[in-house]
C-alpha cells in the first residue's frame, strides 16, 4: 500500500553538520505522529524536506506516493502547513488573507465559509476584519489554522504549532486535531509538549541528533512514562 | 565612556568587509578624481595662458596702425583657472572661457566646454567635490543605517545602558566613531591635493589659497557631520534597519539630485533671462541716442566740434590740435559702454535672482549649502564669473579710452596717419587679479549660515529622538 | 496561470497598503508632469524667441531705410544689416531637450567674416547649465531607476523577511510563479506610469505619428525593463532587503553617474579638440592683417576663388567695401581647416561616446533619446553647417552689388535671402541604441535566469 507520508533512508547534510541519518518512517491517513527532540534534533529538517524546502543529500520523501523533490508542487496540493510561527501579510486582514492563501490553494470560498473557518480555528469573531498587524501571536497563529483546514489536504504538517497559544486555544488545537484524523488526514506534528504529544498523538517518535531513536504508539505509555523515556534518550 | 564607545565603532567599521570595500572605492575614485581634476586644470591652464601669451605679442607686436584700428583689432581676455578649481571645477565647464575685447561693444564669454561635447556632459563631471557632496554621504548612510536598529534588533543596546552609559552618549560615541572612519577616508585624498597645489610655485606661496583650502576643508567636515549625525538620529529613530536605509537614501535622493534640478529649473522659469538677440536690439537702441563715433553727420557731434572750436579759440577744425573724430569716439564709447554695463548688470541680475531660489533653498537642503560654499571657496562659483567679466570689461574700456585718446592726441586728419609700432607696446596687457577671500565670503554668506544652522538644528532634533529612542 | 493571477491581484493590495510607495509613485507622476510642462514651455520660448527675430531684423532694414534714404552702396547695407540663422526644434525636443540650453538655437549675421560670429553664445545662466534640465528623459533616464528600485528592492525578501514566505511556499505556488508575478506587477505599474507620461508628452508636444512615437516608446519601455532584469538579478542573488537596496543603489550610481563621469574624462582625453579660440584669435589676425597688406595682394587671393569678379575695375581707394569684405572672406579661408577640424573634432568626441554607451544603458537611452529628439551635437553642428551655407548665400547676393557697383535700393532688401533650419531626428542613432538596449537587457534577464536557477529560493 502507499502512505500517505513516508520517508525513505533520508539524510541531509550540510556543509558543517549532519542533520538528518538517514530517516525511514511511514504514515498512514488517520495517523498523529507527534515528533519530539531538542533543538536541532533534526525535528525543523525533516519537516522541511517533506514540505521540499530542502533537498535532501540522499534518500527520498513521499507524500500521497509522490516523491517530493521531483514533484514540488504537485504535493503542496496534498500538504498543509503550520509553522512555528505563522507570519501573514500585516496590511491584510484575517479574512483576506485566508482568502488569498485558499485561492492560492486553488479554493474559492465564499466570505460566509471563510469566516466560518476562521471561527472554527477560534479567531474572535471581532477580530476577522481587522488587520492581522494588529494581531497577537496566538490569532496569527489560529489564522493559520483556518488557512491549513480550509486546504482540506490529506497530511498536515505542524512545526510546534501551539506554541504560543494559551491553554485553552491548544486544546482546542487538539480537538480539532482529533477531528481531522477522524476525518482521515494524516498529521506529523514536531512537538516540544510530550502531554500534548501523548494526548493527541496515535504515536510518537523521538529524535536525537538526526536519528530517529524510538517509535511508540501512544496507547502503550502514560505521560509520565513517555517523559521518561525522553529524557533517557536526551540525556 | 564616549571614547570607548568611539573606539568600538571605530573599529569594527575597519572590520566591516562591506565599509572596507565601499570606501576603498570611494578613496580610489577621489585619488582618482584629485589626479583628474589636476591634469584638467594644467591643460585648461596651459592652453588659457598659452592663448592670452598670444593674443598679448600679437597686441604688442602689430605694425604701425591708425590706433582706432587697434581698437578694432582689440584683445582676448582669457578666464584663468583657480588654484582649487581642480578640487571643484564649479561652473566653469558652463562658463566661456574667453572673451574678445573691442571698441564699441562688450562681448558675451564665448566657448564654454559644455558647447564643446555631447550631452554626457550633462549627467555630471567627477570631480573632487563631486565625490565629496554626494558619494562620501551615501557611504555615510550604508556606514550610519544600522547604528541603532542592529543594536537594538541584536540587544546590544540594552546591554550598554545596564552598563550606566547614557543613550546621548552612545549617540554622540557613534558620531565621533564613524567620523573617524570618514575622515580616514578623505584625508588621504586631501592631503594629496594640498600637496599637487603645493607644487604649483603660482599657488605655494599664496596664504589666500591656503586659507581658502582649509576654509574648504573645514566646510566639508560640518557636512559630513551633518549626514552622521542625520543618519544615527535616523537609526534611532525608525524601528528596522531598513525601513532607516530607505529613508535615508531618500533624502539623499531628494537632496543631490531632485531639488537642485528643480529649484534651478523653477528660477529659471520665473525670472526668464533675456536673449541676446533681444538685448543686442535693446543696446543699440539706446547707444543710438548717444553719440555715434562713425557717423561724421551726427548731430551731437557738430555740437562737440562745436564746444572744441570755442574752447581753443579757433575758427576751423585744421587748426585744433586735438582730433575732433578721436573726441568723438571717446564720447561715444563712454556712452555705449554705459549701456552695455547698465544690460550687463541687468542681465547678472536677472541670473542672480534665478539662483538665489537655490541658495535659499541651502536652508532646507545641506546640499544646495555646500555646493555653492565649495564652489565660491574654489573660486569657480558664479560670483567669481562675473568678477572675471568684469574685469575683462573694465581692461576693455580703459585699452578703448587710452586708444581713442592717442587718436585725439593725433590733431586733424588723423585718419590719414598711424602711429608707431612702439606705441603698442607701451600699453599694458590684460593681467586678471582673482579676488581674494574676503570679497568671496560676502556672496557665501546664506549658505555659511545654512550650513551651520543645520548643524546646531540637527544637534538639538537629534538629540530629543534620541532621548525618545525605544532602547528594545 | 491561475495563481499567477491571483499573486498579481494581491500585489496590487500589498502596493496600495504601502503607503510610501504609493506617495512616491504618485511624486513620479507629478515629477515626470513637471518635467513634461518644463520641456514643453522652454521649447516654446525658444519658438517664441525665434518667431521675434524676423521683427527685429525687419525693424533693422526700416532703421537701414531711414538711415540711407536712398539708394546706398550695398557695402554700408551688408555691414549694417543683420540678418539670423534660425534653429528651430522638432517637436520632440520637448520631451528631450538635450543640448539645446547650452548651444545657441540662433546666430546673428553680418556679412563679416563668419568664423567670427558663429561662435556667439546665446545668455545661458551657467549655474541653471550646470544643474541641468528637468525634462521628461531626465526623468525616465535618472529617477524612473530609482522608482523601479524602490518597488523591487525588497521584491521577494519582504515575504522572507517578514516570514511570509514559508507559508506561500507551503502552497502548490513556485517560487518562479511568486516571482513572476511580483515583478509582472511592478512591470505594469512602471510602464503604465511610462506609457502615460510619454503619451501626455507626445500629445502637449504634438509630435507627428509616425514611426518616431513607436521608436521612443521602445526605447523607454526597453530601458525601464532593463532595470528591472537588474531587480531581478539582485532578487536572485536571494539576501536582505538592506543589501539589495545598497546593491541596487550601487549599480545605479556606477551607471547612472559613475560610468558618464569617467566616460566623460575618457572621451576628452582620447579626442583632445583643437580649441575654438583658436581658430578666432587666427581669423582676427588674418582680417586685420588685410589692412595692411597691398590691396592687390589681398584682391588676387579672392580672383582665385571668384575669377568671375576679376576683370572688375582696380581698386585705387583708400577704401572700397568690396576690398574690405575681399579680406574678411580671406580671414575665414585661412581658418577654414581648423574649423572643419574644430567640428570634426566634436563630432568624432560624439562618435566615439556614442560607439562606448553600451558601458552604460543610461548614456544609451540619454544619447538615443536626443537623437530622437534632434536635440544633441550633431543637430547644432548641422545647424552650424547651415549658417555657414546661408552666410556664403549672403555673399552671393551681396557681391554682385559690390563688384559691378550696382547701387542697393530699398527693393533690394526683400530680395536678400533668408534662413531656416530645423533640426531633424536621427533615427539611424537612436535606433542603434536601442539595439544595444536590447541587448544589455538580454544580458541581464539571462544572468538573472541563470542565477535564479542555481540559486533554488530558500524560504527561510
Amino acid at each position: 500500500m502507499t502512505y500517505i507520508l513516508e520517508a525513505k533512508d533520508l539524510r541531509k547534510q550540510y556543509p558543517d553538520k549532519l542533520a538528518l541519518r538517514g530517516l525511514n518512517l511511514q504514515i498512514e491517513a488517520g495517523e498523529v505522529f507527534c515528533l519530539l527532540g531538542q533543538n536541532g534534533a533534526g525535528k525543523s529538517t525533516t519537516i522541511n524536506l517533506f514540505l521540499g524546502f530542502v533537498q535532501p543529500t540522499s534518500g527520498a520523501a513521499y507524500i500521497n506516493g509522490l516523491e517530493v523533490a521531483k514533484n514540488p508542487l504537485e504535493i503542496k496540493q496534498h500538504l498543509a502547513y503550520i509553522p512555528e510561527n505563522v507570519m501573514l501579510y500585516p496590511h491584510l486582514t484575517g479574512l483576506e488573507n485566508l482568502n488569498l492563501f485558499s485561492r492560492l490553494a486553488g479554493f474559492a470560498y465564499a466570505e460566509s465559509e471563510l469566516r466560518r473557518y476562521l471561527e472554527h480555528a477560534g479567531l474572535p469573531a471581532e477580530a476577522v476584519q481587522r488587520r492581522v498587524g494588529t494581531y497577537s501571536k496566538g490569532m496569527r497563529q489560529k489564522v493559520g489554522i483556518a488557512i491549513a483546514v480550509a486546504k482540506h489536504a490529506k497530511v498536515l504538517l505542524l512545526d510546534e504549532p501551539t506554541s504560543g497559544l494559551d491553554p485553552k486555544a491548544s486544546n482546542e488545537f487538539s480537538e480539532l486535531l482529533r477531528q481531522l484524523s477522524g476525518q482521515g488526514t494524516a498529521v506529523f506534528m514536531a512537538t516540544h509538549d510530550i502531554f500534548r504529544a501523548k494526548e493527541v498523538g496515535t504515536r510518537v517518535g523521538i529524535m536525537r541528533e538526526g536519528e530517529l531513536v524510538d517509535v511508540r504508539p501512544t496507547t502503550l505509555l502514560n505521560a509520565n512514562e513517555l517523559e521518561q523515556l525522553y529524557l533517557h534518550y536526551t540525556h | 565612556m564616549m571614547q570607548s564607545i568611539a573606539q568600538k565603532e571605530f573599529v569594527s567599521t575597519l572590520r566591516d568587509r562591506r565599509f572596507v570595500v565601499l570606501s576603498v572605492l570611494v578613496l580610489g575614485l577621489l585619488l582618482a578624481a584629485t589626479l583628474v581634476g589636476r591634469a584638467r586644470y594644467r591643460t585648461l591652464q596651459q592652453e588659457r595662458a598659452v592663448a592670452q601669451q598670444t593674443v598679448n605679442d600679437q597686441f604688442h607686436h602689430q605694425p604701425n596702425r591708425h590706433p582706432h584700428r587697434v581698437a578694432h583689432y582689440g584683445s582676448f581676455a582669457f578666464r584663468p583657472k583657480s588654484g582649487l578649481s581642480l578640487l571643484d571645477s564649479g561652473l566653469d565647464s558652463f562658463t566661456g572661457a574667453s572673451v574678445f575685447l573691442e571698441a564699441h561693444q562688450q562681448n558675451s564669454v564665448n566657448f564654454s566646454q559644455a558647447q564643446q561635447s555631447g550631452s554626457l556632459i550633462r549627467f555630471g563631471e567627477l570631480t573632487v567635490a563631486f565625490v565629496l557632496q554626494q558619494l562620501v554621504p551615501l557611504l555615510i548612510i550604508f556606514l550610519c543605517f544600522s547604528a541603532f536598529t542592529e543594536e537594538r534588533e541584536t540587544g546590544t543596546l540594552k546591554l550598554l545602558l545596564s552598563q550606566g552609559v547614557s543613550l546621548r552618549q552612545v549617540a554622540w560615541g557613534k558620531v565621533a566613531g564613524y567620523g573617524r572612519a570618514v575622515a580616514l577616508v578623505v584625508a588621504p585624498a586631501l592631503l594629496l591635493a594640498a600637496w599637487l597645489l603645493f607644487g604649483q610655485e603660482e599657488v605655494a606661496g599664496s596664504p589666500d589659497v591656503w586659507t581658502r583650502l582649509g576654509l574648504f576643508v573645514l566646510s566639508y567636515a560640518v557636512y559630513f557631520f551633518l549626514w552622521i549625525v542625520g543618519s544615527v538620529v535616523v537609526s534611532a529613530w525608525q524601528e528596522h534597519a531598513r525601513s532607516a536605509l530607505i529613508t535615508l537614501l531618500g533624502c539623499w535622493m531628494l537632496g543631490t539630485i531632485i531639488l537642485p534640478k528643480a529649484t534651478a529649473n523653477v528660477g529659471a522659469h520665473l525670472f526668464p533671462t533675456i536673449t541676446k538677440a533681444q538685448m543686442d536690439a535693446e543696446v543699440h537702441e539706446q547707444a543710438q541716442r548717444g553719440i555715434n563715433g562713425h557717423d561724421p553727420q551726427d548731430k551731437r557731434s557738430a555740437a562737440l566740434k562745436e564746444g572744441l572750436l570755442k574752447k581753443y579759440g579757433v575758427t576751423s577744425e585744421k587748426e585744433l590740435p586735438v582730433s575732433v573724430a578721436g573726441l568723438v569716439m571717446a564720447e561715444s564709447e563712454a556712452y555705449t559702454s554705459k549701456v552695455y554695463q547698465q544690460h550687463f548688470a541687468d542681465l547678472t541680475r536677472t541670473y542672480e535672482r534665478q539662483n538665489a531660489l537655490s541658495t535659499w533653498a541651502g536652508l532646507l537642503n545641506p546640499y544646495q549649502a555646500i555646493r555653492p560654499l565649495s564652489m565660491g571657496l574654489a573660486g569657480s562659483d558664479f560670483a567669481h564669473y562675473v568678477h572675471f567679466q568684469q574685469a575683462a570689461e573694465a581692461y576693455r574700456y580703459q585699452l578703448v579710452q587710452r586708444l581713442n585718446q592717442l587718436q585725439a592726441g593725433m590733431g586733424y586728419g588723423d585718419k590719414e596717419r598711424k602711429l608707431d609700432a612702439a606705441t603698442w607696446r607701451a600699453i599694458p596687457t590684460f593681467e586678471y587679479e582673482a579676488p581674494p577671500l574676503g570679497w568671496a565670503l560676502g556672496y557665501l554668506l546664506v549658505p555659511t549660515l545654512a550650513l551651520l544652522l543645520w548643524a546646531v538644528g540637527l544637534c538639538w532634533l537629534g538629540l530629543k529622538v534620541i532621548d525618545n529612542t525605544r532602547v528594545a | 496561470m491561475k495563481t499567477f493571477w491571483i499573486l498579481f491581484a494581491a500585489e496590487w493590495r500589498h502596493f496600495r497598503a504601502a503607503k510610501g510607495l504609493v506617495l512616491l509613485t504618485s511624486l513620479v507622476l507629478l515629477v515626470g508632469l513637471y518635467g513634461i510642462y518644463y520641456g514643453t514651455s522652454e521649447i516654446n520660448r525658444q519658438r517664441q524667441h525665434l518667431a521675434e527675430l524676423p521683427a527685429l531684423a525687419r525693424h533693422n532694414v526700416e532703421e537701414l531705410k531711414v538711415k540711407f534714404p536712398d539708394e546706398a552702396d550695398a557695402g554700408e547695407i551688408g555691414y549694417y544689416h543683420t540678418t539670423f540663422a534660425v534653429h528651430h526644434p522638432t517637436p520632440w525636443a520637448s520631451l528631450a531637450l538635450g543640448q539645446r540650453d547650452v548651444n545657441p538655437y540662433y546666430v546673428k549675421l553680418r556679412l563679416l567674416g563668419l568664423q567670427g560670429q558663429l561662435y556667439a553664445s546665446e545668455n545661458v545662466n551657467p549655474t541653471k547649465a550646470l544643474s541641468g534640465n528637468f525634462d521628461l528623459a531626465f526623468v525616465l533616464v535618472y529617477l524612473f531607476p530609482l522608482l523601479i528600485i524602490a518597488l523591487c528592492f525588497n521584491l521577494l525578501s519582504y515575504e522572507k523577511e517578514q516570514g511570509i514566505l514559508t507559508l506561500l511556499l507551503a502552497q502548490p505556488v513556485s517560487a518562479a510563479t511568486l516571482v513572476a508575478a511580483k515583478l509582472a506587477f511592478r512591470v505594469a505599474l512602471v510602464l503604465g506610469l511610462v506609457l502615460v507620461l510619454s503619451g501626455v508628452a507626445m500629445l502637449w508636444a504634438q509630435v507627428p505619428p509616425d514611426g518616431r512615437v513607436g521608436l521612443w516608446l521602445a526605447l523607454v519601455v526597453l530601458y525601464c525593463l532593463f532595470w528591472f532584469a537588474v531587480a531581478f538579478l539582485v532578487t536572485s542573488w536571494q539576501r536582505t532587503s538592506a543589501f539589495n537596496a545598497v546593491a541596487l543603489v550601487g549599480v545605479w550610481l556606477v551607471l547612472v553617474v559613475l560610468v558618464p563621469g569617467l566616460l566623460n574624462v575618457f572621451v576628452s582625453a582620447a579626442r583632445p579638440v583643437p580649441q575654438g579660440l583658436e581658430l578666432t584669435i587666427k581669423q582676427r589676425d588674418e582680417i586685420h592683417g588685410g589692412w595692411d597688406k597691398p590691396k592687390t595682394e589681398t584682391m588676387n587671393r579672392f580672383f582665385a576663388l571668384y575669377p568671375q569678379y576679376r576683370d572688375t575695375a582696380t581698386i585705387k581707394e583708400r577704401f572700397v567695401w568690396r576690398w574690405y569684405y575681399a579680406f574678411q572672406h580671406l580671414g575665414d579661408q585661412s581658418v577654414q581647416e581648423l574649423a572643419s577640424a574644430y567640428t570634426d573634432g566634436l563630432r568624432q568626441r560624439y562618435e566615439l561616446v556614442n560607439r562606448l554607451n553600451w558601458l552604460s544603458p543610461a548614456i544609451n537611452a540619454q544619447t538615443s533619446l536626443n537623437a530622437l529628439a534632434g536635440t544633441d551635437l550633431p543637430a547644432h553642428l548641422a545647424f552650424q553647417q547651415s549658417a555657414t551655407r546661408y552666410h556664403d548665400a549672403l555673399r552671393g547676393f551681396y557681391y554682385p552689388y559690390l563688384f559691378h557697383k550696382v547701387a542697393f535700393t530699398h527693393a533690394d532688401y526683400a530680395k536678400e535671402p533668408t534662413h531656416t533650419f530645423t533640426s531633424t531626428s536621427d533615427p539611424t542613432t537612436a535606433l542603434s541604441g536601442l539595439g544595444k538596449l536590447l541587448v544589455s537587457t538580454g544580458a541581464v534577464l539571462v544572468a538573472g535566469l541563470l542565477l535564479f536557477r542555481a540559486r533554488p529560493v530558500n524560504p527561510r
